[in-house]
């Protein structure tokens, strides 16, 4: 690639994606018909400090391609994005997401807000998924420094991007978490409190939806698990993840696969 | 009838280097140099907004002096070429040499076949690693590329000041004693330079990807006393 220098009125200014576009570095539009799955699930909870995101690790086709696929990345120091849908656009979406946001702040020496942000991914999913039959389905969560919040930016299929204040997941497996969440969920949810549901919620999901992967002990891979606040982006460490789910196991075999009344 | 009259080439040339050193010396200047443990930026610059010096990618910074307009521009087509290169290949495939030659090229295009030559004069510092040699690479107006040793001076008064801090320090020392010897430089015998007008860059590995990080004044105040 040669200099890339633009005339005024042609300057795709600090977006990376329309310049991308412009130099034809992104894939093309492929009106094709090919299956799509959503074989995942990933999971936002809310809590007064910030947000957790949980995800699977299962890559699904007609068999299992991968068990310890990371589809929760961080976008950047405060911001994580997660993706379901087909792999291959949806793992160069999260690159062009993260080099969007750096190349933003590269520009213009200033960091984009966590609502610019949300609303810079929707033409991008929305080019995505109204021209390929590979959709992809992002999910935005982060700490909002200038309000101090943890917040949670979900997506439709055509790029429609909408807040969520307590809570979303993403993926094949959301009937199951979604609603676990809907009955563990409460706005006074503490960090020890969301990583707990959260952990239930992807349990659940991988106990019912067959391409979810729950936690695999025969191979020690745990889904993964991640913290959003003042503190920035942080992955729990994988004892601390294999501990809880080892403890919704053992509760669940306890009373024989079932609940047993509780949340737990 | 034609009103076109010869001009020599020796005469073009002369003239088109005359208006961009004119222009270049009406600014302020810029002294780079590499430190035990990394390369430091330091532009004497009282805007505290409009940068001389920035980042360009995980290992590669850039400072341009002279006219504003031209140089941010080419700052900003050296992101984008290196966002654009680790993003077709690998991050690791972004090379401060390859965009130092484009900026070469098209720095000498704009000086023999431009409306006007460019009035800047600009930099390319790349932080070394086990596969890249730590490197600063110097444009001027015409299009010359040079890859200076330990440090390089770019603006009007350059050979003044490269006089003054290849006298100052002669081995690499830690980043204190190399940025006092460039303010030293830069301010020479007869004044002082407040912190306050001062913009310093670092690029320095800290454990992240990112090296490039801005000192602000009160760094820069610590590191001075």
């Amino acid at each position: 690639m040669g200099l890339p220098l633009f005339r005024t009125g042609d300057d795709p200014g600090p977006s990376f994606f329309r310049f991308a576009e412009n130099a034809g570095l992104t894939s093309l539009a492929w009106p094709g018909d090919a299956p799509s799955a959503h074989a995942t699930t990933v999971i936002a909870v809310r809590y007064v400090g910030g947000v957790v995101m949980v995800g699977d690790r299962q890559a699904t086709s007609s068999y299992i391609a991968s068990r310890d696929v990371r589809k929760i990345e961080p976008a950047d120091g405060f911001t994580a994005i997660a993706m379901s849908g087909a792999a291959a656009r949806g793992l160069e979406f999260i690159r062009m997401a993260q080099l969007s946001f750096e190349h933003y702040e590269k520009m213009t020496d200033a960091t984009l807000s966590l609502e610019g942000k949300a609303n810079y991914l929707s033409p991008i999913i929305q080019r995505n998924n109204l021209t390929t039959p590979l959709l992809v389905v992002p999910l935005l969560a982060g700490w909002d420094p200038s309000h101090q919040v943890g917040r949670i930016f979900e997506y439709d299929g055509a790029g429609g991007c909408y807040e969520r204040l307590d809570f979303a997941t993403i993926g094949s497996g959301s009937p199951f978490a979604d609603n676990t969440l809907r009955l563990g969920f409460r706005s006074d949810l503490d960090l020890e409190g969301a990583l707990e549901l959260g952990a239930l919620a992807l349990y659940e999901a991988g106990d019912n939806d067959p391409s979810t992967g729950g936690p695999d002990f025969v191979r020690e891979i745990f889904p993964m698990m991640v913290t959003l606040n003042a503190d920035g982006f942080r992955e729990l460490a994988p004892e601390d993840v294999a501990q809880r789910f080892r403890t919704i196991n053992e509760r669940r075999t306890e009373s024989k696969g079932l609940a047993g009344g509780t949340l737990r | 009838m034609s009103n076109f009259f010869y001009v020599s080439p020796e005469q073009l040339i002369k003239d088109r280097a005359e208006f961009a050193q004119k222009g270049i010396a009406r600014g302020r200047s810029i002294v780079a140099a590499i430190y035990d443990v990394g390369v430091v930026m330091v532009a004497e610059n009282p805007s505290a907004s409009l940068n001389k010096i920035s980042e360009i990618y995980d290992r590669i910074a850039f400072a341009g002096v002279g006219k504003y307009n031209e140089f941010d521009r080419l700052r900003e087509a050296g992101i984008r070429w290196a966002d654009g290169t680790g993003f077709t290949y690998s991050r690791e495939d972004v090379d401060a040499r390859a965009l130092a030659n484009y900026y070469a090229q098209h720095v000498g295009d704009m000086f023999t076949e431009g409306p006007k030559p460019l009035e800047i004069e600009i930099l390319v510092a790349q932080l070394g690693n086990q596969f890249r040699p730590t490197k600063l690479y110097r444009i001027a107006y015409e299009g010359t590329i040079s890859d200076e040793p330990r440090f390089a001076v770019l603006g009007g008064d350059a050979e003044t000041i490269k006089a003054r801090f290849a006298e100052s320090e002669q081995t690499l020392e830690p980043l204190t004693v190399t940025l006092r010897n460039a303010i030293a430089a830069l301010a020479g015998p007869d004044r002082a330079i407040p912190t306050s007008d001062l913009e310093v860059g670092v690029l320095e590995d800290g454990g992240g990807r990112r090296t490039f990080r801005r000192l602000g004044d009160d760094d820069v105040s610590r590191l001075r006393e």
